[in-house]
C-alpha cells in the first residue's frame, strides 16, 4: 500500500474484493463475458448485488448499503485490478446517483432491483462525442412525448433498465423508460471491453407521468454528481488496472529469460518499469484528490479532469510496454494481457479520454485565474 | 522566541510564520528559482531567522532547533514557496547537523551545532570527486591516520558553495583493502586549513557555486572523526525529517510554470492548440505531483514512510522542472536566444538561466538514473536474484 491507507471499512471492502475476484473474477471470467451474446453476466451482477456492493451509493431506506464514494472507489480500484467487465461505474456509481436523488416510487422500484443485482440499471445521457460534464441536451420532452438520440450509452444488454436525461426547453427532466416501448430504437454495438455501448433513438416515445424521476435543478445537480462520481470512479479502476498490469508484467519479466538474464535484470527495462509505477502513483494520488475535492463539494474540480487524463493516460502507456514486454507471446490472445489491454482502451475513451481532461484542466485552471474569463 | 510553536494549530502557524516572512524577508531576495542566498546573505538569513525563533525546524529542542512536527515544518516550505523566496542550501543544518546528533561526540556537538545556528559558520559537503560521482562509494581522497592526526590527499569536485563555506565535511578512504563502502571515514575540516585549495568551477548559468577542493597534505586532529573509523559509509547516510520530503515538492516547477503562463499570454500563444495541449500536459503533471506530494507527506506524518516513492518524487520533481523550462524555450521563439530578460508579457526573466538552472537537478543529489536503480531494486528485487 505504501503511502496509501484505507480506513477499516475500506480494509474489510478490499478484502472481500480481494477475496472474491480471487475467484470469480479475472481474465477467465473476462474471457467469459466477452464471449457471450449479452456482453453481461447477470449471476455475477447478483453476487456483487448479495455482497451489497451494486448499492454501495444508495441509501439505506432503499435497500442499499450507502458506504459513500471513498468506499465505491476502493471496490472500482479492485474491480480495474480484475478487469471485471461488470457495469459498476455505469449502474452502481451513474445510475445508483441519480436513482437515490429521486423519491419517486419509480426510481425506488428501480433502485431495490439495483440494490438486489436483478436488474443493472444505464443511464442515456450523452448526444455528442467527447462531452465532459453536463452538456445542454437536445433531447426534448414534449408534452407527454420524448425525442432525441442518445449516444455512447453504457453497460447495454436486453435486459437493462434505462433512465434517461432530456429538456422540456425550460428545465432538464430525468425518466424511467422501458427499452422495449414503441419509438424506442436501439443500435448496440460491442466495446473492446466485451460489453456493449449503444447508440438510442427515441422518436415521440410515450411517457408516463410517473415515469419522471427528477426535474430541473434536482435533474442537474444529480446528473452533475452522476457523472463527476463516474469519472472518479473510472479513473481508480483505471489505476487499479495498470497497477495490476505492472504486477503482471513484472511476474513474466521475473521469469522469462534471454541472453543469459532476466528480463527483469535488463536496466532499459527496468528504468522503464520505475517509470510506469511513477506514474501509477501519480494516478493513485490524482484520484484521491479529485475524490477529496469532490467530496467537499467541488465535482468538476481542476483534480477530476486531472486524475481522468493521468489514469487514462497510464493505463494504456503500461498497456503498450506490457506488449512489448511479454514479447511475441503478449501480442497472442492466449495471454491475458490483451484482456488488460483492450479493458484499458474502452475505460480511457469513455467519460472523456486524457488529452481531453487535460485540455479541460487548463480551462478550469485559467478560468480561476481569471485568464480568458 | 515565540512561545512552543507546536501548540499552536496549523493555522495559527502558517499565519505566524507567513507574517514574519511578509514583515521581514528581504525583498531584493524575492527572485524564485534564479536567486539563491549565499555567503554573507545565507548567514544573514540563518541569523536572522535565529533571532527570531525561526531556525533550524527539524532539530530538536534539546540542540537549540524548533523540534517541529514534519506537518508544520512542511508548512514552512509551503510558505517559503508562496513569499516566492530564494533558494538556501544551508548544508550545516540539513546535511551535517543530522550527522553530528547521531554519530558526533558530545564535543563535536558543542563545537559545532551553534554556530550553525547562529549563522556563523557555514558549511560544505566533500563528497564527489572527478571518478566518483553516482558511484560515490569509489572515492580515492585518502585520510591516513598519524600519531593524533589525520592527514588528508586528494581532491573534491561539484562541491557547492566550498568559496564561502567556513568548514568542509569530507568522505575519505582509509582502508583500501576491503569493499569499497567498508573502508570510508568521515572527517571535518575547516577551510583555511594549510594545504586545502579552493578552485570555483563556472556552470551554464553563469554562476560559480560549484567548486574543486583540493587536500595537499591537509591536517586535522584526531578528534575531527565523525564516527567510527571506516564507517563513514553509514554515518553520511543520516538525514532529518523534512529535507526528503521537501525535495519531492514541484516548488521550482510551479515557478516556473507561473513564468510560463505569463510568457504564452505574453506572446499569444494562449489559443494556440499545440501549446495549449503541451501547456495542459505540464500543468496536469504539477497538479498530480502536488497530490502525490502532499498524500506521501500525510503518510510520513502519520509515520508511514514510503521509501520508493521518496525516491521516484526526486525524479519526477526534477525531471518535471526541466520539462517547463524548455517549454518556456519553445514559448519564447527567437526571443529564447536572448541572453538577457526576455521583457515579453512581464517577464523580466532570463530564460536561458531558468532552463540551465534546472539542467544540474536531474544530476546531483543522486543522478535519476541511479535513483531509477535504487526504486527498480526496492520493486523488483536486485539484478541477478
Amino acid at each position: 500500500m505504501g503511502w496509501r491507507t484505507d480506513d477499516e471499512l475500506q480494509q474489510m471492502l478490499r478484502d472481500s474484493a480481494v477475496h472474491y475476484f480471487g475467484s470469480a473474477g479475472g481474465p477467465d471470467h473476462f474471457r467469459k463475458v466477452r464471449a457471450s451474446t449479452a456482453g453481461f453476466d447477470p449471476a455475477a451482477w447478483k453476487q456483487m448485488g448479495e455482497l451489497g456492493w451494486t448499492g454501495i451509493l444508495l441509501p439505506e431506506a432503499a435497500g442499499g448499503s450507502e458506504m459513500g464514494l471513498q468506499c465505491a472507489l476502493t471496490l472500482a480500484e479492485e474491480i480495474g485490478r480484475s478487469i471485471a467487465p461488470e457495469p459498476f461505474v455505469a449502474s452502481a456509481v451513474i445510475a445508483a446517483t441519480v436513482l437515490a436523488a429521486s423519491d419517486t416510487p419509480a426510481a425506488g422500484a428501480l433502485s431495490q432491483s439495483l440494490v438486489a443485482g436483478t436488474r443493472s440499471v444505464t443511464l442515456a445521457w450523452q448526444e455528442q462525442r467527447n462531452t465532459i460534464g453536463l452538456p445542454a441536451f437536445a433531447t426534448r420532452f414534449e408534452g407527454n412525448r420524448l425525442s432525441g438520440v442518445k449516444r455512447f450509452v453504457p453497460a447495454w444488454h436486453a435486459d437493462s433498465a434505462l433512465l434517461v436525461a432530456g429538456t422540456d426547453g425550460a428545465a432538464n427532466i430525468l425518466a424511467v423508460l422501458d427499452p422495449a416501448a414503441a419509438g424506442i430504437t436501439v443500435r448496440p454495438a460491442r466495446l473492446t471491453d466485451g460489453t456493449f455501448g449503444a447508440e438510442i433513438a427515441f422518436d415521440e416515445v410515450v411517457i408516463d407521468d410517473h415515469a419522471i424521476i427528477l426535474r430541473g435543478s434536482d435533474a442537474d445537480e444529480a446528473l452533475s454528481l452522476a457523472i463527476a462520481r463516474g469519472t472518479i470512479a473510472l479513473s481508480a479502476q483505471l489505476e487499479g488496472l495498470a497497477s495490476a498490469l505492472w504486477n503482471r508484467t513484472v511476474d513474466y519479466m521475473r521469469q522469462r529469460a534471454q541472453f543469459g538474464s532476466n528480463l527483469s535484470d535488463f536496466q532499459a527495462l527496468r528504468h522503464r518499469m520505475v517509470d510506469l509505477y511513477s506514474e501509477i502513483e501519480l494516478a493513485g494520488a490524482s484520484w484521491r484528490r479529485a475524490a477529496s475535492a469532490l467530496d467537499e463539494g467541488r465535482y468538476w474540480d481542476i483534480a477530476l479532469h486531472a486524475a481522468k487524463a493521468r489514469s487514462s493516460q497510464v493505463a494504456q502507456d503500461m498497456g503498450r510496454w506490457a506488449i512489448q514486454y511479454h514479447g511475441a507471446f503478449g501480442y497472442t490472445d492466449e495471454a491475458d494481457v490483451g484482456l488488460y489491454v483492450h479493458t484499458a482502451i474502452r475505460w480511457s475513451s469513455w467519460l472523456g479520454n486524457a488529452v481531453s481532461h487535460r485540455r479541460k484542466a487548463l480551462e478550469a485552471h485559467r478560468r480561476e485565474r481569471g485568464i480568458h474569463a | 522566541m515565540p512561545d512552543d510553536l507546536n501548540a499552536l494549530s496549523n493555522d495559527a502557524f502558517r499565519t505566524r510564520w507567513r507574517d514574519w516572512l511578509e514583515a521581514n524577508y528581504p525583498q531584493e531576495w524575492r527572485v524564485p528559482i534564479i536567486h539563491r542566498l549565499m555567503g554573507d546573505d545565507e548567514r544573514r538569513w540563518h541569523r536572522m531567522t535565529y533571532d527570531a525563533g525561526w531556525r533550524a525546524p527539524a532539530w530538536p529542542k534539546e540542540y537549540g532547533g524548533l523540534g517541529l512536527s514534519l506537518e508544520k515544518q512542511l508548512i514552512m516550505h509551503q510558505e517559503m514557496e508562496r513569499h516566492q523566496c530564494a533558494r538556501v542550501l544551508d548544508s550545516g543544518a540539513l546535511l551535517l547537523a543530522p550527522v553530528l546528533m547521531k554519530y558526533g561526540t558530545q564535543a563535536q556537538r558543542d563545537r559545532y551545532l551553534a554556530p550553525i545556528l547562529r549563522g556563523d559558520e557555514l558549511w560544505c559537503q566533500g563528497y564527489s570527486e572527478p571518478n566518483s560521482g553516482s558511484d560515490l562509494a569509489s572515492l580515492r581522497t585518502t585520510a591516513v591516520q598519524e600519531g593524533d592526526q589525520f592527514v588528508i590527499n586528494g581532491q573534491k569536485i561539484w562541491t557547492t558553495l566550498a568559496a564561502y563555506a567556513d568548514h568542509i565535511f569530507v568522505l575519505t578512504r582509509t582502508n583500501k583493502d576491503v569493499k569499497k563502502q567498508a573502508g570510508i571515514s568521515f572527517l571535518l575540516a575547516p577551510m583555511d586549513a594549510p594545504g586545502l585549495t579552493v578552485r570555483p568551477i563556472m556552470n551554464l548559468a553563469d554562476e560559480d557555486e560549484l567548486c574543486e577542493v583540493f587536500f595537499d597534505n591537509v591536517r586535522v586532529p584526531a578528534e575531527n572523526l565523525v564516527g567510527r573509523l571506516n564507517e563513514g559509509w553509514t554515518v553520511a547516510k543520516a538525514l532529518l525529517g523534512d529535507e526528503r520530503i521537501a525535495n519531492g515538492a514541484p516548488t521550482l516547477s510551479r515557478q516556473a510554470f507561473e513564468v510560463l503562463e505569463q510568457l504564452v499570454e505574453g506572446v499569444g500563444l494562449d489559443d494556440d492548440l499545440g501549446a495549449t495541449d503541451r501547456v495542459a500536459s505540464l500543468f496536469c503533471d504539477i497538479q498530480d505531483l502536488g497530490a502525490l506530494h502532499s498524500q506521501v507527506a500525510d503518510a510520513a506524518i502519520r509515520g508511514e514512510v514510503d521509501n520508493a516513492v521518496l525516491g521516484l518524487m526526486k525524479v519526477l520533481a526534477t525531471d518535471l522542472f526541466q520539462r517547463v523550462s524548455d517549454e518556456l524555450l519553445r514559448a519564447a521563439g527567437e526571443d529564447a536566444g536572448l541572453q538577457r530578460a526576455v521583457g515579453i508579457g512581464g517577464v523580466e526573466t532570463d530564460l536561458r538561466k531558468i532552463y540551465m538552472i534546472a539542467r544540474p537537478s536531474t544530476i546531483y543529489a543522486g543522478a535519476n538514473e541511479v535513483q531509477r536503480n535504487i526504486v527498480a531494486t526496492m520493486l523488483m528485487g536486485a539484478v541477478g536474484k
